[in-house]
């Protein structure tokens, strides 16, 4: 089993460790604070052809393999998770869909600018009264000559806020339930659709996440995005590929709290030596790096099982699931280890203890993830 | 239409370098880099290609494990690379390095510019510039951290970086220049980039067509970790230690 990455994959991480170093790093403890978005990074991040890495060229993205991808959200979460997240929203949750379900001219015209960064994408089928029951959503689209009606609230819809074409579910068929829900293509500015205000959320602060309303919201029969009642199969396919990247935000999350904790453990000094030395802190050193190596073997292997076309569901599910514990395990301990100063504002720790525990709640829940796994193994 | 040679060194990223309290170092760890001003006169080479049109070969001397550098240097602007590779190459010294790499230049077709980083980062011998002007006979500008083409002279304008003056030499072409990392920041290689890099022709020269390696013209005796040694001095505020201070930094040659 050969365990490598390609030469092509390692350059990938080291450009992107590069970048994060430039531009990432300086500016991700005021990204949280104010919070802002880092808009700068995410142009700078179209630049690099990093925003459709998993997608052919014939569509904008750079041909890569998801492998690569997960490679740099890993990095870029290390970072500064809420970038990852931004990445990965557009990547998995906006431009999948279209890529798995669009016709040839929806591809053209919205996932080749996606792909290239020209906008950003959002997701939006969770609800105020659907969560993890997805199919428990009101929000209706109803046919009236050439254009469907949307109407309806979507809650907690990440980059909304600043996304030029918005994924939007809604039910065409509600006697039907799940086989009823359809997905749609609305672009920003469409008369009808706004925008709530962003939610003050614990962490990943410097993602943009809001309600978003459609009400009487008019969009064209040619944006419907695959055929009418196929939206559930949509979400749940785009949802197994949006966990790896979860995975992949999660590790790096992880990974930043094992670097920070190493680094600390070995400046403070108490009773005359490096706390390193003391073996309560070497255990937990060595827990939390154990986690992440097996998180990481976790993730990628789900990266691989998409690039190889295997059944996704349950890898996907298995790696998620394990990630964002071990990330929220390790920014625990990492905190820990930092002691006083890990409760402070601006010691990294701090944000990656608030940033972690979303990975174990979005795009479906680690009692999800459990549900999926129980599911594949008791067929 | 500016033929450009970038040479560069795969070298030990100092950052991995452990040392011991005896000074004696341990690089059981280390990982290899394009050495860091390399990666500048790269960069330069590549801006220089681009708006001027032209062609830039990375060209490297090394170990069969210096492979590694290929796709990198590759993914960084450089159109091809060549690969000087011996097992016996592994500790060089600047003389055997520059004797190599002009011989592996004048098997290439023609060129206009040799671009090379003022340094190294690991050794900063500053030697295998000047060595490889005068094996190739050309004339050889050093500290150069602005570089301008005048196509319509056919000469090269450089500004040199000395101590306490910028000297501004014009030379013809073919010409080498060593560059200071003011010459530019290097870009981080774009995906597209990284992807491309294995379709980028590789020439790979062994020792065969570059030899025989010359015998070494420095021997180096040893190796240590550079030692601070703290003088422990200290001093108050007042109006006598200000000028006990001021006695200790002309002691020391600080201050005159």
């Amino acid at each position: 089993m050969d365990f490598a990455l390609t030469e092509e994959q390692q350059l990938v991480r080291a450009s992107v460790r590069e970048f994060c170093e430039k531009y990432v790093d300086p500016i991700a403890e005021e990204v949280d604070r104010v919070p802002r978005f880092p808009e700068e990074n995410m142009r700078r991040i179209a630049d690099q052809d990093w925003c459709g890495i998993p997608y052919p060229a014939e569509y904008g993205g750079a041909g890569a393999d998801y492998l690569t991808y997960t490679i740099a959200l890993e990095e870029l979460s290390r970072s500064c998770a809420a970038t990852g997240f931004t990445l990965e929203c557009h990547t998995s949750l906006a431009s999948f869909p279209l890529f798995k379900f669009g016709t040839e001219e929806q591809k053209q015209k919205w996932l080749v600018p996606l792909c290239k960064g020209e906008m950003l994408g959002c997701f939006a089928v969770t609800e105020p009264g659907a969560g993890t029951d997805v199919a428990a959503g009101s929000s209706t689209a109803v046919l009236d000559g050439d254009t469907y009606v949307l109407n309806g609230s979507k809650m907690f819809i990440s980059n909304s806020p600043v996304a030029g074409v918005f994924i939007i579910f809604a039910s065409t068929d509600k006697s039907a339930g799940p086989k009823g829900l359809s997905a749609f293509l609305v672009p920003a500015g469409t008369p009808g659709l706004t925008v709530g205000k962003h939610l003050d959320k614990m962490g990943i602060r410097g993602a943009l996440t809001a309600e978003v309303v459609m009400n009487d919201c008019r969009v064209p029969k040619e944006n419907l995005l695959g055929a009418e009642g196929s939206g559930f199969k949509i979400a749940m396919a785009t949802f197994d590929v949006g966990r790896v990247g979860i995975a992949a935000q999660a590790l790096g999350i992880a990974q930043a709290a094992v670097d920070e904790a190493v680094a600390y453990s070995k400046e403070r000094v108490q009773f005359g030596k490096p706390i390193s030395a003391l073996q309560a802190i070497q255990w937990m050193l060595a827990e939390m790096a154990t986690d992440v190596a097996a998180a990481r073997h976790l993730t990628y292997h789900a990266a691989w099982c998409y690039d190889q076309g295997l059944p996704l569901s349950a890898p996907a599910a298995m790696a998620k699931l394990f990630a964002s514990a071990a990330a929220v395990r390790a920014a625990d301990h990492a905190v820990q280890i930092h002691g006083g100063y890990g409760y402070i504002k601006r010691h990294k720790v701090e944000r990656l203890y608030r940033d972690a525990k979303i990975t174990e709640i979005y795009e479906g829940t680690s009692e999800v993830m459990k549900m999926v796994i129980a599911g594949s193994l008791l067929r | 239409m500016l033929r450009i040679i970038t040479c560069y060194k795969w070298a030990i990223d100092e950052a991995d370098i452990r040392s011991g309290a005896d000074g004696s170092l341990n690089l059981s760890h280390v990982t290899y880099k394009i050495s860091d001003y390399d990666r500048n006169a790269l960069e330069e080479a590549v801006v220089l290609a681009e708006t001027m049109e032209g062609t830039v070969t990375a060209m490297t001397v090394g170990p069969p494990t210096a492979k590694g550098s290929l796709k990198d240097v590759l993914s960084r602007g450089a159109d091809q690379a060549a690969f000087v590779s011996d097992p016996s190459f592994a500790d060089l010294e600047p003389s055997q390095t520059s004797a190599l790499l002009a011989k592996a230049i004048e098997r290439q077709a023609e060129y206009d510019l040799i671009l090379c980083g003022e340094g190294s980062s690991d050794l900063y011998a500053q030697h295998v510039g000047p060595a490889l002007a005068e094996h190739l006979d050309i004339p050889c500008l050093t500290y150069v951290h602005k570089l301008t083409y005048d196509e319509a002279r056919g000469v090269i304008v450089a500004e040199r970086k000395l101590d306490r003056e910028v000297e501004v030499v014009v030379s013809p072409l073919p010409a080498l220049v060593t560059v200071l990392p003011d010459i530019g920041t290097p870009r981080i290689p774009t995906l597209k980039q990284v992807l491309g890099a294995a379709k980028k022709p590789v020439e790979e020269l062994s020792l065969d067509a570059v030899g025989p390696l010359p015998p070494p013209l420095l021997e180096t005796k040893s190796v240590q970790a550079a030692t601070m040694e703290r003088k422990h001095q200290r001093f108050g505020a007042g109006q006598d230690d200000i000028r006990s201070v001021v006695v200790a930094l002309l002691r020391e040659g600080v201050i005159s």
